[in-house]
This record gives C-alpha cells, structure tokens and sequence, in this order.
C-alpha cells in the first residue's frame, strides 16, 4: 500500500524510546521554547497587540480630527460608540450584507474549487499544465490590479463584457450599468472574488486529491462502485479536513472584503455596497469618525471569533494541534 | 520525510474515452475563461488612449503600442517604487521566514506551559482587519522614527504575514517524524544542531510555500505603505494608483503598469510552483 | 463648549476674540510672508495635487524657483491623489512631520481650518487678495483671521457640438434655461440614432444637480443659530432638482452610477450632443494624448475635434470648484512656507496658470483671463456669480459621505421620488454637518 504522508507521532504514554537524557534538564529545555518564541512574541505584542489596546481604547472615547492633530486626549464616552453603532440599522444592513456575501461567495468557491480540482484529476496532462498555468497567472495578479481590470471590463461606456453580451440576438446591453442594482452589482463583485479565488483553492485540493491511494478507488470502481458513488464515500470523507480548512480561511478572507468593492466604486462605494471593512474605513476616515471606526473593528472581530473558535476546533480535532 | 507515491497520472480504471475528451473541452474552456481578463489587460496595455477610449472594442491592438510601457519605466517614481517594493518585500519575507520558523520549532517541538495561549494568539491574530490599527500604528512608529521609512513599513510587512508563516511552518515542522530528532541526538547532535541540520533542511518546501504568500502579500499592499510614507517611499501598487485621477483614468498606462506589478508575482511563483502544493497540503490529508 | 463658541464666532465672522479657553484665534498668531527670510539649509515641503503636475508643472517649478533665488530655500514638492490624499493628511497631521504647505480642495478646507490644522496667513502679502474670488476665499475664513490662501478656480459652463447644432437648425447657444430645452428637443429629433442623448449627465455628479437647485433658488443648507438645517426639501430646492431630475431623464443616457470624472473622454464618442463642464474639458474632449501619462506625448485627434464650443449655461449658475493652500500650523518653516505660497499665486503664477486653462484666484484677472485665453473666457464669465457649498466645519464628512450622489442615485433610479430623496439627503446633512 502506498505511504501516504501524515504527520506521524510517537504514540503517547509509549516509554520506552523516549531517550532518558530528556527526563534530567526538563527545567532548563523549558525556558528554550519561549527564547525561540520570543521574537515573534515581541513583534506580534509591538506591531498588533499595542495598536489593537489602543484600538479598543479608541472605541471607548470620541476622537475626532481636532484631537488627532492637536494630541489633545479625546474625552472618554464609554459605551456611546457601542450603543451608536448597534442600534443603526446602516449597520446592521451592513452586517448582513457582509455576511450574506460570505456564505454565497465561499460555498460557490468552494464548490468551484473542488469541482475545478476533480477536473483536474480527470483530464490529459497537457490539458492539466494549462489549466495549472492558467490558474498560476490569475493567482498572481494583485488584488487591486484584478479588481481594476473587472471595473474596465464592466464598465458601462467602454467595457467589453457590455459589447460582447449586446452581440446577442434581442439582448440591448450597450450603456449597461453594472451598479444600478445591487444584484447586478454584487455579481460582478462575487465573480471578481470567486474568480480570484479559484486558483489558490483548485490547486490546494487537487493536491489533496494526489494523496488519495489510487488504489482505493481503483479497487473500488472495479468491485463496480460508480464515479459518484467514489466521490462521496472515499475521496470527500478523505478530503474533509482540508476541505474545512480551505472554507474557514475563505470565510476569514471573504468576510474581510475590502479591495474589490472600494476599486469597483471607484473609493467610494454606495450604501449598498458597503462591507463591514469598507463601512469602518469609511466611517474612522472619510468621517474623521476614529472611535465610531474603531468601535465597528472591535465589533467586526468578535463576530469573527465566532468563525475563529469553529476554524480551531476543526485544527484541534484534525489533530495538527494537540 | 516519507512521500507518498503522488501520481500524477489520470486514473484510467472505469474511465470512458468520452469522458475524458468531455472533460479535456472542460478543461480547455476553463483555462480559457480564466485567462479573458489577464488577455484584456494584455491587449489594452498595448493600445494608444485613443483607442483604448472606444466604444467599439478591438480585441488586439489595431495601433499597438509600447508607448504604455516606456512611460511607465520614464515615469519620476517608477523605478525607485518597484526597488521599494523588492527591498521591502524581501525584507518582510526573509524575516518572518527567519523569526517564523523559530517560533514555528517552540510550538511544533516543544511542550510547555503556554504553548497552546501562543497558538491562540497566532490564530486570533489574522482575524483582525489590519486597516482599523492603521492610525494607532501610525503614530506608534512615529514615536520611534520608523514612518517615511522602508525599514517601518518592512517590519509591518513582517508582522502582517507573521501568524501565517508560523502556523504553516508548523504543520511542516510538526510532519517530521520526532524519531529523527531522536536519532540525531543519540549520534551526538546537539539541540541546535538538530534544529539546523536535520529540521531545517526538511522544512524546505514549507519555507518556500509560505514564502510564497508572504511574498504576494507584501508585494501587493498599498494601505499601509500608502500611509506611513511619503510619495518617494512607495511600492509599485502605490504608483499604479497614480493612473487615476479626477480627469478620468489611464487605462493603457494602468493595465501596462498591472502587467509590469505582477511579473515578479509570476516569476517567484514558475519557481517554486512545483511546491506549492505540496506545501500546502503536507499531512492535511488523512490516510 | 469650544466648538459652539467657535461656531458663533465664524457666524458673527467680525475680529471678535472669543475670551474661551483654549480659543484659537487667541494663540496663533499670524504668519507674514513679507520682509526678507533667509532660508539656507532649509527646505520647504509642498503638498500639492496631482492637477499640477499634469497640467501646470511648469508653473510650479518657475514659482520654486523664484522662491528659491529670493530665499535661499530649497523647495520638495510632492504631488497627492485625490483619492487618498485626506487618509494621508489626516494621519501625517497626527505626527510631528508635517509639510509646510498644503493643497486642498476648497471643499475640504473648512474641516481643517476648524480643527486647527493650519495657521492664519495675512491677506495682505499676497496679491490680488482684496479680489479674491468668495468662493474660495470663503473655504478659509474662521473667527475673522484668514486661514489659507486662494489658488486656482473652475467654473462649468455648457459645452455643445456645433456642427449637431447647426443640423437641428439651432444658430446660436441657447440663452435662456427653456431655449436649452428646445435645443435639447431639437438635437433629439434631427438624430435618428436611439442611443444619441441630448445631453450627457452622469447621474452622480452632484455639482451640476446642486446647480440646478440653486438656479430655483434653492439651496444645500443654511446656518440657522448654532445648527445647520438642511435645505434640500424646501419647495425650491425640490423644483430644482426636480428640473434636473426630469432633464436628466428625458435627455441623458449617460451612467446614472458615475461621475463627472470621466464625462470629456466619453463624450468625445460623439453620443450626445451637450455636456456641462469645465473649461478646460472642452480641450480634453477635442484631443487625447496617446499616453496620458506623458505630457510630451502626442495629441491625437477625438471624434469631436474641432466640433466644440462653450458658451455659459443660461440660468444656472455654477459651482465655484477650485483649490486653496494653506501653511500647516505645525510647520516648523511658517514664514518660509508663506513666501512660497506668495511666488505661487501672484500675477506671473496667474499667467501660468491662465495659459493651463485653469482660472485664477480673483475677479480682477477674470476678464484678463478671458482675454488671454479665450478658450476659457466663457468659464471666466461663468466663474463671476457662483455658488459655493455651505462653509461647514463638517462639510467635507458630508461630501466623503457620498450623501448628495447617493441621493440623486436613488432619485434617478426611481428608487426614492424627488421629494423623498431630498427629505433623506436632509436628514443626512442636518445628522453630519451638527454633529460634535
């Protein structure tokens, strides 16, 4: 049978191969971890815990322009941010339509993905290079340059989407705008996303895919069992962990949309087309509103931990964590 | 490290001629599809304004030029932006590479009290919109001289990338069967000696991998370096911006200036493509 | 309690120095920028808007240059995006590194002045200030000091295809606001073309709709005590708007989700037969640079060349756009950033600045801007009884808001009629432009 590569681990409570000269200097091996762990420590305390303190500080005072330049310590206000922010319905709106894109724009990824990858595992290898290649050139494009290319591609007066769907019979698409309707609006933004997307997804799978044992699934389609049938009972059962992996940093990724609908909007996206991180920005930058912006981040990561406890237990349960 | 035989042949067992040419077409369509917008971004790179401000679309260039190109090597900032971007593209990557990997050995090779916190923190952390600490982290480096400057933005960089790199890393390092270590020590190594020799070596592929996300990450910022730095301190994606102003966009310049932004994107990646994959999946799946 | 008294004293707009704590007026003393400055080893930091080193780069560098052979100092300029240029401000403006000098849109300027973001200047250095045109001197204005200084305007005007007009029978530019809609009547019918509008109006370029409002008599907001009141569901206003609202719809076929950004390369396609303007759009829409990134690059012929007229649009007045620069009040080199601001505006500046297309800072040179280009001369006229946004603190959030273009969005669409998007926008305006 073929090896397949997993993380091997000495069996717990197995003594005997332990080497007995780990027992003695347990003491001094301990302070070895933190000495290796404390520069990333360090950085991760100066560069993201000090500005995230002062980001939840920020939350519960009223920092305006004035005390931005002056220096002058803004009054502190308690729990007005909080309160301000969850009783807007613009908020809530905001919440929801970040959260509704996220479950569409994963699930549809990720379905792409796997599809594209069993794909993948079906076609000549010629045909696999291209794709692969294909896949290589659109994962390296930036995401600002994506997203610049799809705002020309649709724009209204010269994108070539309008010219070519206008080719079809009875179909007037010439001037289209892609923003009137937020339907329409947020296709174009979750195809930039799912498109962007493919590639990194794709090519993760079918890796997974490769360390299947061919020889399962050949024994069983020849015991007679159906291509589906394969599917569901070997290869997605097989499959499952890194397939938890891939959709909870799609959520991660996705919830956090930012890039695409500010290029889309040209920096300034209308209500409707405002996310959870565009609303934030917006709101500490364009309004000058830092608190009420730091407030909608706070917010904006709870939620998050949601997600965060899930993506954990999954790793714990995976057994990558122990 | 123990590979498995990864083929990367079809499975022809219960596969039909048909089948295969059906997915061949889907494949080929696919690729196709994929690439459209990269080939728009080719042609209109190569086309005068007037020609790209048509309704009419061509689709190649009917007066195809370089003109796009060569403005952007002439243009006052380019070239000092995209030596900005190497050098703190670079510098982000080798360091969180280099401090990543540290703290990747702690997690993956130790046990001691506090390890699981640090693996929460490290977790908890990527969840957070780096934008929101953008006025916070402003001033912090302010305080200590570090805004206007590469080596400011190079350390954000490897802070932003940092999580990331030591979780990866640690599914590597965590791959390597503890019996090699064991081995090594038993021969006389000592413990760095283990870390430099035998698990170094062995994490290869996961330090490629990673450095490949990091790379892109870096690369393609412009918030933060956009920020903290002044116009003659920027990156490429900054420059790219230039192309939009109030009397409209530069189409051409911008899809030439997107084309040039992402050829080290796509060289780094020919390099190491073959281990991307396998850096990604390394032990994810169970057998 | 600071800020009411600030807002009362901008209300009352005389030389009366608040005794409040903390008053601004009472420390900041006035940077000159006459007398001789002597600034060797120092070097003045501008920020300046990316305008200027696509349209008048040379204006820039003779004013440096000037600056520097009187002064001694050296001159780093760098040039913004409006995109990003206020995230960038507001951050440097925490910080202790500031530039000297900064451009901004006069739009944008209330907001910082109110904040103390820069410091007062004395009129009288500069020239032509006791005809600085309102519209931007306005924007700089606060408890009776004055601080920043006006640099270049625009004004709209309507932009027309003559050789369309002359088919539909039209002789002349219309001169009355109904005489523009029979024109627009005309143009329609003499085209067969079912994609031909009449005029091109984007949907979400606010400046042109607020226009028509105030061509009614309508207006954006008023100052009444210490609040502001949206005024945009007062029945002028609505007339306005409606007049817009219902020219847009009968004639345009422009984008209703764009702005006016891109309106000259679009309409140098040759799909509609008037647009509303700057002056200088009318050159953009004749000829395109093959590189727009170079301004060496040859000009190409559009569509349109040669086809292009400006007259001023009949009863509508326009928005005053434009810029003004201000010293940081955190600048460590005030007097010398005051003096560069001096080289840059006065009358040789002007020139330069006229020769670009873009109007200059005071009436007074109006008329000789028209004159020396008369290319511009019906945007000169134009620029003469403008209109400017209300001069609140919280202006510019209302403008980041999007408030207005999502309005006229909502409008458009048929989202919201006229009536409700205006009682909408209003509430924005009134929840924004008082806030504390």
């Amino acid at each position: 049978m073929s090896v397949v590569d997993t993380p091997t681990r000495p069996p717990r409570g197995s003594a005997p191969h332990r080497p007995e000269h780990a027992a003695r200097p347990r003491r001094r091996r301990d302070r070895t971890p933190w000495l290796l762990a404390a520069p990333t420590l360090l950085l991760l305390a100066a560069l993201l815990g000090y500005p995230m303190v002062k980001m939840v500080e920020l939350s519960f005072q009223n920092m305006r322009l004035r005390e931005l330049i002056s220096g002058r310590a803004p009054a502190w206000v308690g729990l007005d941010n909080y309160t301000r922010v969850l009783s807007d319905s613009v908020f809530w709106s905001v919440v929801l339509r970040t959260v509704a894109f996220t479950a569409v724009s994963v699930i549809v990824s990720v379905l792409f993905g796997l599809g594209i990858a069993l794909l993948m595992r079906r076609v000549a290898r010629g045909v696999r290079l291209l794709m692969m290649v294909a896949m290589m050139f659109v994962w390296a494009l930036p995401q600002l340059v994506a997203a610049q290319i799809f705002r020309w591609i649709t724009d209204s007066d010269f994108g070539v989407i309008n010219y070519l769907i206008d080719k079809l019979p009875g179909v007037d698409y010439q001037n289209h705008s892609w923003f009137v309707s937020p339907a329409q609006g947020w296709l174009v933004i979750t195809t930039l996303v799912v498109w962007a997307g493919i590639p990194f997804l794709a090519i993760t799978l079918n890796a997974g895919l490769t360390q299947v044992p061919k020889e399962l699934i050949e024994a069983a389609t020849v015991d007679g069992a159906s291509a589906w049938q394969v599917l569901r009972s070997i290869t997605l059962p097989m499959l499952k962990p890194l397939i938890v992996i891939v959709t909870t940093l799609s959520v991660i990724w996705n919830f956090g949309l930012f890039v695409q609908n500010w290029v889309l909007r040209d920096s300034h996206p209308e209500p409707a087309f405002q996310t959870l991180a565009t609303y934030s920005y917006t709101q500490a930058f364009g309004q000058s509103r830092y608190s009420l912006g730091a407030a909608i981040s706070v917010i904006t990561v709870l939620l998050m931990l949601g997600v965060m406890a899930f993506y954990i237990r999954q790793m714990f349960k995976i057994g990558e964590v122990d | 490290m123990a590979r498995s035989r990864v083929d990367d042949g079809v499975l022809t067992v219960g596969r039909s001629r048909v089948g295969t040419a059906f997915a061949n077409t889907g494949g080929v369509l696919f690729s196709i599809v994929m690439l459209f917008p990269v080939y728009w971004i080719l042609n209109t790179a190569f086309k005068p304004a007037n020609e790209v401000l048509a309704l009419t679309p061509t689709f190649l260039p009917k007066d195809p030029t370089f003109a796009n190109f060569t403005s952007a090597f002439k243009a006052p900032l380019f070239l000092a932006d995209m030596v900005n971007g190497l050098i703190v593209t670079l510098l982000a990557v080798a360091g969180s590479l280099v401090v990543g990997f540290l703290a990747a050995l702690a997690i993956a090779r130790f046990r001691f009290y506090g390890r699981k916190a640090i693996i929460l923190v490290v977790l908890a952390v990527q969840l957070v919109p780096f934008v929101s600490l953008l006025i916070p982290l402003f001033l912090m480096l302010q305080s200590v001289s570090l805004t206007n400057s590469l080596v400011g933005v190079s350390i954000t960089y490897l802070v932003l990338i940092l999580p990331y790199t030591v979780w990866t890393l640690r599914g590597f390092i965590s791959a390597i069967p503890r019996e090699l270590d064991e081995a090594a020590l038993i021969d006389g190594c000592s413990r760095p000696q283990v870390f430099w020799r035998i698990i170094l070596p062995l994490t290869g592929p996961g330090l490629v991998a990673t450095s490949v996300y990091g790379f892109i990450q870096a690369w393609n910022e412009f918030i933060i370096i956009n920020t903290l730095n002044s116009p003659d301190k920027q990156n490429l994606m900054a420059w790219l911006l230039q192309n939009q102003t109030t009397r409209g966009t530069a189409w051409g310049p911008l899809m030439a200036g997107a084309i040039i932004t992402s050829i080290p994107v796509v060289i780094f990646f020919l390099i190491i493509q073959r281990n991307i994959a396998t850096g990604l999946t390394a032990g994810a799946v169970k057998g | 309690m600071k800020r009411t008294i600030a807002a009362a004293a901008a209300l009352t707009a005389t030389l009366i120095v608040t005794a409040a704590c903390g008053s601004k007026s009472e420390n900041t003393p006035t940077t000159s920028a006459s007398g001789p400055v002597d600034g060797k080893g120092k070097t003045v930091k501008v920020w300046l808007m990316v305008d200027a080193q696509t349209a008048w780069k040379g204006v820039v560098d003779d004013a440096s240059k000037r600056f520097t052979a009187a002064t001694g100092a050296q001159v780093n300029v760098e040039y913004q995006q409006w995109a990003n240029h206020l995230t960038k401000l507001d951050a440097t403006l925490a910080g202790s590194d500031v530039p000297d000098v900064v451009e901004l849109g006069n739009t944008e300027f209330p907001k910082y002045v109110f904040s103390g973001a820069f410091g007062a200047i004395n009129p009288a250095d500069y020239e032509n200030s006791g005809t600085w045109l309102q519209g931007l001197k306005g924007a700089c204005d606060f408890e009776g000091k004055t601080y920043c200084v006006p640099y270049y305007a625009g004004a709209r005007v309507l932009i027309y295809r003559t050789d369309l007009f002359k088919k539909a029978g039209i002789s002349a530019p219309p001169k009355t606001y109904d005489e523009f809609l029979a024109d627009a009547d005309k143009l329609q019918a003499a085209q067969k073309n079912a994609k031909f509008g009449a005029v091109y109006m984007p949907g979400q370029y606010w400046y042109a709709a607020m226009s028509w409002v105030k061509s009614t008599g309508g207006d954006i907001a008023k100052q009444e005590g210490e609040k502001w009141v949206g005024q945009l569901s007062q029945p002028a206003s609505v007339q306005g708007l409606q007049r817009w609202v219902d020219m847009v719809k009968k004639y345009s076929h422009a984008d209703v989700t764009k702005n006016e950004n891109e309106q000259a390369g679009i309409f140098a396609q040759g799909q509609a037969g008037m647009f509303y303007g700057n002056g200088w759009e009318q050159g953009s829409a004749e000829q395109i640079r093959k590189d727009p990134n170079d301004p060496n690059s040859p000009l190409v012929d559009t569509k349109v060349k040669g086809k292009l007229a400006a007259a001023p649009m009949p009863e509508v007045p326009s928005f005053l756009g434009g810029s003004n620069l201000g010293v940081t009040e955190k600048s460590a080199n005030k007097q010398l950033a005051a003096q560069w601001i001096k080289y840059f505006t006065d009358s040789t500046a002007m020139a330069g600045l006229i020769k670009a297309s873009a109007l200059p800072n005071s009436t007074a040179l109006l008329d000789k801007a028209a004159t020396e280009n008369p290319a511009i001369a019906p945007a000169a006229l134009a620029a003469k009884s403008s209109w400017f946004t209300p001069n609140a603190e919280k202006w510019a959030d209302v403008e980041k808001g999007n408030v207005l273009q999502t309005m006229l969005t909502d409008v458009l669409t048929g989202k919201k009629s006229v009536a409700d998007g205006a009682k909408w926008a209003d509430e924005q305006l009134n929840t924004t432009l008082n806030e504390s």
